[in-house]
């Protein structure tokens, strides 16, 4: 049929994307970025009782530069705004963030004027984590759909198995590049002048 | 210095005999807390009626403002709640939720629960807005879906809510003397003139009482 | 205030041992706000009379065995009075009372609409009991019922406060709920057949202290904590409500009446309360329109719309010089628009073919509004406490229905005087003391020998405004340009005799055009093209010609000699009084601009559509009909690209290469209220009997043909003289004879088929039907059953409506409704008609 019946035993096939997403989800180096509460649940996430290194990320780099995994773990004031973005800058490609709890995701129950209301307003955020705090299983859970995510990831776009088209559309936003249009539902009931003429 | 090598291999050596303490996570779950916040729940009578009856206290309560409720009117055609009110749009934000539970505090009718799901990470922020499909109990076995009629609730004969007192009837009297007097109004078809319940002007949903009651409700056990 | 009335007019007395002086016969509750203690009430109200229903202001009076309600018993010297605060009786006096009202009380506070901001549940958490000692079923009752289309009761819930049958028997005058039955099934209840279809009802809900009314249009839709409140002015008559804008999400939810005691004191109307459902609706404008090359309508950029617009205006002003454009704005426009617009035209494009009035119109009004523009006063107090108020040519309740309430609470508080000159009496015929009854037409007449005073049967109201001296009030409403002469005669009566005059123009925008100078000749401030003044200055350039009323412009884009045609927020091909010739004229001319809210029958002649924000979704000012400038915030976002009329203009000059110099709407306020704005009081600017434009009335009709009324207003009055019917609609004088006997006036009634009433589906329910008022004797004669359809023929046409037989009309005359029936019986306005039985038809419906 295919290749495979003609390779000798022990050998595998598989696509090269695949084999990098495999490579790069086993081997994600997270960056410490703890700034409030949530960060001590992540510490814990690296403790004994849930023990991140089953998943091969048990060392938080302290420099940005080793690191491809951002877990913005905490509410970010306006001020750590730009070190968030900068240390971001600095993480080698390619590389993700996961916003830990709801604080980084939304701004929380901080809707003031010191905090960002959303980390996404400063990096692209590939992971949300509920949570106030979210327990280790919750932020396991996200690192988890993260690997998969990473695992999937295609090197150019296009429709995963069984996806319309419609929905890749939607996915990666390429229906959005059209102008804005605003509904005018009055337009579609306007007449001509000729026909006003004429009737 | 021999001594010390002893000693710190010989710590490593016997932590190789003690019981693990790491969870592995996904495959195995630890059991959360009774009362452990999770994911949020709108539950509904036996009968399928929703509990919820859109009041919005517990948008009210939130202090992450992650709740969001729009009332409408049940008619006797669809009725989808106990009473005169439901929520037609009930939305939680868990990109804001915090799973205090100040809400559950606050539904007056023991609507919102919460349960011990917390596997909700998501990539796309509209996943994480749990719309009211996504937040209602399933259906209880042999419910109907919603909206029922009016009859069809009336027929079951159910207490929604605890303190209706439905058997007594201390009014009777008054109400026997009134309906006497009323008829006038009664039968002229005036909307109006439709009075008290007894004497033959039952509502449509008898002892479908919206009141919450002026005791405190028992609460459920469990949940 | 105690300091300098006299001892005498005072008394002292002790309220939880502070002391103080108060004004004799004040209430005890009243005294007691004054020190900062405020007594649980639920049936007081500062406006309604006490009646001490809910007994929730229980108070101990020294020296007297039981406590007292606070909300009933007037101050009296030495009186020691101890509240809740400092007495056990009184407080547990208001506990059992308050346990009372929550024995039959359902707690459906989650499901009630009052729930968050309602008075018994927040005393109760102030001062109830913890628990209730009632074990049995409470009283029942069907719920909710609808007792009109945007009144839902709910009798359970209803702690008989009274108020709502106080408020519709003191302050509305429309006894239509009351209540009934006795002990614990006292109910309020409407009457079998009659709906509750006030214009007022919605305060009854406002007021109501529980959840007993609510608001069919509000029900369920937001709770209050969930409300954004913002001030706001209300945008549907000249009266200037002072409304509650509630917002949420982005939208309006309800409008409530804003407490302002000198305007609308706690009321307003149903029409500013319900009829907001236009501004998030699916006719309204979102986009900027252009008609292409080939003749069909595309939406467009801002940027297209506006250059496309400033294109065809410069080619028509190329083509046919300024005069060749013509502005028409409409009643819905701020007074900064309004000043935008009339400088754009004089000073942009150089025309003076501005006219707000698509009503009818004439060109003797000029003078006076020339008069009153700019100027405030007589204001609603003076209106409440003037001894004397003359009425003409306004129909209180359905053009100005506030000031429809002031004049029945002056009625009823201060006696005061209401004499009504016209044809028609209408809604005030219960409070009115005179009718001197006119026949339509010849209100000139008789305004001006009340105000020479030499008629014998007019000397009961002449000696009556004597006693007035400048006390005494004139409302002359807009309707009297139907009439020749009327309104200068009017205004000469309050000049000749020293009354305040006030002009009382329907729409809420009207006065502020006048202000802004919206009329051909007329500038901001009253000044006229003549004599600029200051305008001069301000402005780049002022029309050299003499510009055209709103008539002369359209008969002049009919002849095709005006090629372009600016509409703000008018749709004449509907409202204007001859449609044939607005529609001929939109046919005809080159250029149409249409900017407005919503898509009506106008739109679809445009060649470009601008669309502007709704009152809402916006700043400015309003002015009331007294001059009063009301300036409001922003509520909500405008719907799609909407923008503000001052800007559009601004943006429309700046593309005609004027830069107007404005930024914000504050500019366009900082630039004209020096402008706009004039000293002193419209008396000492009005035109002298003999001045410019004032019409002198026909001598020979201030003879005997019309008696002032007894006590009651009687009809009394025989037809008018008969002479040649005239097929000039606007020639009243020659009265109509046999084949046009009936005298027309038109009014317009407040909940009409107004296309800024889109969407109000409850409201429009509780509409008065549109019919034609007859008096009784005449429909007798005619053999016109109450409700029997009519056909009203004109020489201009003939339409057909069901009559209304009352005797608040003359004889003679019948009173058509102006916009409540999608037809235009402008045409027929002043003029003289027939009426004809419709064959086929009798009775009711």
């Amino acid at each position: 049929m295919g290749l495979e019946t003609h390779l000798p035993e022990g050998i595998l096939l598989t696509t090269v994307e695949r084999a990098v997403g495999w490579s790069r989800a086993g081997s994600l180096w997270p960056a410490t970025f703890g700034l409030a509460c949530c960060a001590i649940e992540m510490m814990a996430t690296g403790g004994a009782h849930y023990d991140l290194s089953r998943f091969g990320m048990e060392v938080f780099r302290a420099s940005p530069r080793q690191a491809d995994l951002m877990i913005v773990a905490g509410r970010l004031s306006q001020k750590m705004a730009p070190v968030l973005r900068n240390i971001y800058d600095q993480m080698a490609d390619p590389k993700w963030v996961i916003s830990m709890g709801v604080c980084a995701s939304s701004g929380g129950m901080f809707n003031n004027y010191a905090l960002v209301q959303g980390v996404d307003h400063i990096v692209p955020v590939d992971m949300y984590v509920p949570g106030c705090p979210p327990r280790p299983e919750m932020l396991l859970d996200g690192i988890i759909k993260l690997h998969e995510k990473i695992r999937r990831e295609q090197f150019v776009e296009r429709p995963r198995k069984g996806e319309s088209m419609a929905d890749f559309r939607r996915r990666t936003g390429w229906a959005d590049d059209d102008t804005i249009s605003i509904e005018t539902p009055a337009l579609t009931q306007l007449q001509t002048k000729e026909q006003v003429v004429g009737s | 210095m021999f001594n010390a090598l002893r000693k710190g291999f010989g710590l490593t050596f016997k932590t190789m005999f003690r019981p693990t303490v790491t969870i592995r996570y996904p495959e195995r779950k630890r059991e959360p807390a009774p009362r452990f916040h999770g994911r949020h729940l709108l539950n509904r009578h036996p009968d399928g009626l929703e509990k919820c009856v859109g009041c919005e206290l517990c948008a009210w309560a939130c202090p992450a403002d992650a709740i969001y409720v729009q009332g409408a009117d049940n008619t006797p055609e669809a009725r989808y709640s106990p009473g005169e009110r439901y929520g037609i749009d009930y939305q939680i934000n868990y990109l804001r939720c915090i799973l205090c539970g100040l809400c559950i505090e606050a539904c007056p009718t023991r609507a919102l629960t919460m349960t011990q799901e917390y596997e909700l990470s998501s990539d796309s922020r509209e996943d994480l807005i749990y719309t009211k499909e996504r937040l209602l109990a399933p259906l209880p076995a042999g419910a109907t879906p919603l909206p029922h009629t009016d009859a069809a609730v009336a027929a079951r004969g159910l207490e929604y809510y605890e303190n209706n007192f439905a058997g007594q009837t201390t009014l009777a009297h008054l109400q026997d003397t009134y309906a006497g007097r009323a008829g006038r109004v009664e039968e002229s078809g005036d909307p109006v003139a439709v009075a008290v319940d007894g004497g033959g002007t039952e509502p449509p949903v008898a002892g479908v009482d919206p009141v919450i009651g002026n005791a405190p409700e028992r609460r459920p056990e469990g949940e | 205030m105690t300091d300098t009335a006299a001892p005498a007019d005072t008394v002292h007395l002790t309220i939880d041992g502070r002391e103080l002086d108060v004004p004799k016969g004040l209430l005890v509750i009243r005294a007691a706000e004054q020190l900062g203690i405020t007594i649980p009430r639920f049936c007081d109200h500062p406006l309604l009379d006490p009646v001490a229903a809910c007994r929730q202001c229980l108070v101990e009076v020294e020296g007297q065995r039981k406590p007292f309600t606070a909300c009933s018993t007037t101050c009296t010297d030495g009186m020691v009075v101890k509240t809740h605060l400092t007495s056990d009786v009184a407080r547990e006096g208001q506990e059992g009372q308050l346990e009372f009202l929550l024995l039959n009380h359902p707690l459906d506070c989650p499901q009630c609409d009052k729930g968050g901001e309602c008075p018994l549940q927040d005393q109760t958490l102030a001062h109830g009991p913890g628990d209730s000692r009632m074990i049995d079923r409470k009283r029942r009752f069907t719920k909710p019922v609808p007792i009109s289309a945007q009144v839902a009761l709910d009798r359970e819930r209803c702690v008989l406060c009274a108020r709502c049958t106080r408020f519709s028997a003191e302050i509305s005058g429309d006894k239509f709920i009351e209540l009934f039955e006795r002990g614990a099934l006292e109910q309020v209840a409407i009457y079998e057949d009659e709906p509750y279809e006030s214009y007022f009802s919605g305060n009854v809900v406002q007021i109501c202290p529980v959840g007993a009314l609510t608001s069919t249009s509000y029900r369920f839709s937001a709770r209050p904590f969930d409300l954004r409140s913002l001030p706001g002015v209300c945008n549907q008559c000249s009266a200037g409500c002072n409304l509650r804008v509630d917002v949420r999400r982005g939208e309006v939810q309800r409008l409530l009446a804003r407490d302002n005691m000198a305007v609308n004191e706690m009321w307003n109307c149903d029409k500013g309360r319900f009829g907001f459902e236009y501004v998030a609706s699916a006719e309204r404008l979102r986009q900027p329109v252009v008609r292409d090359e080939l003749g069909s309508m595309r939406p467009a950029t801002w940027l297209t719309a506006l250059r496309a617009a400033a294109g065809r205006i410069q080619a028509a002003v190329d083509a046919g010089g300024p005069a060749a454009v013509g502005v028409l704005t409409g009643g819905r426009l701020t007074d900064e628009d309004a000043y935008a617009v009339g400088r754009f035209a004089r000073d942009v494009v150089g025309t003076d073919n501005v006219d707000f009035r698509l009503r009818p119109r004439t060109d003797e009004e000029r003078d006076v509004l020339a008069a009153v523009a700019g100027t405030l006063g007589p204001t609603y107090d003076e209106v409440e406490h003037a001894p004397v108020v003359v009425v003409a040519g306004l129909e209180t309740e359905e053009e100005v229905p506030i000031l429809h309430l002031r004049l029945r609470k002056a009625w009823r508080k201060h006696r005061q005087r209401i004499v009504v000159v016209g044809p028609v009496i209408g809604s005030l015929e219960e409070i009115a003391w005179r009718w001197i009854q006119t026949p339509a037409g010849e209100e000139s007449s008789r305004l001006t020998a009340l105000a020479s005073g030499g008629d014998a049967d007019l000397s009961e109201v002449t000696d009556a405004l004597d006693e007035a001296g400048d006390r005494g009030v004139v409302l002359a409403g807009e309707r009297l340009a139907h009439s020749p002469g009327a309104l200068p005669a009017a205004a000469e009566l309050a000049r000749a005799r020293g009354l305040g005059f006030a002009w009382v123009p329907r729409r809420n925008g009207a006065r502020g055009a006048v202000d802004a100078g919206l009329l051909p000749g007329l500038l901001p401030g009253g000044r006229i093209a003549a004599e600029p003044g200051p305008v001069a200055d301000a402005w780049g350039r002022l029309p050299e010609q003499p510009g055209l009323d709103t008539r002369g412009m359209l008969e002049a884009a009919a002849a095709g000699e005006v090629r372009a045609l600016y509409l703000i927020g008018i749709d004449p091909v509907r409202d204007f009084e001859d449609p044939a010739l607005a529609q001929a004229a939109l046919e005809r001319v080159d250029t149409v601009i249409v900017q407005d809210l919503l898509q009506n029958e106008t739109t679809r002649f445009a060649d470009v559509i601008l669309p502007a924000t709704a009152a809402q979704e916006r700043v400015g000012s309003f002015t009331t009909w007294e001059g009063r400038r009301q300036p409001f915030p922003q509520a909500v976002a405008p719907q799609g690209l909407a923008q503000q009329d001052w800007d559009i203009v601004r943006q429309l000059a700046r593309a005609l290469g004027s830069d107007l110099g404005w930024e914000t709407a504050n500019d366009v306020r900082r630039e004209a209220a020096p402008l706009m704005e004039v000293a002193g009081s419209a008396l000492s600017r009005l035109p002298g009997a003999q001045g410019g434009g004032v019409v002198p009335a026909s001598p020979e009709r201030s003879g005997d043909d019309a008696p002032v009324s007894s006590e009651r207003p009687s009809a009394g009055h025989d037809a008018p003289a008969s002479s040649e019917p005239s097929p000039d609609s606007l020639s009243h004088q020659e009265a109509g004879g046999a084949e046009f006997p009936f005298g027309v006036v038109v009014v317009d009634y407040l909940v009409g088929d107004s296309t800024m009433l889109v969407g109000a589906k409850a409201l429009k329910e509780t509409a008065r039907r549109p019919a034609v008022w007859v008096h009784p004797a005449d429909a007798g004669r005619l053999g016109l059953a109450d409700g029997a359809e009519v056909a009203v023929v004109g020489s201009a046409g003939r339409l057909v409506w069901p009559v209304r037989a009352t005797s608040g009309v003359l004889q003679g005359c019948v009173v058509l409704p102006g916009n409540s029936s999608g037809q235009a019986p402008g045409l027929l306005g002043g003029s003289r008609v027939r009426l004809e039985p419709v064959a086929g038809t009798g009775g009711d419906e």
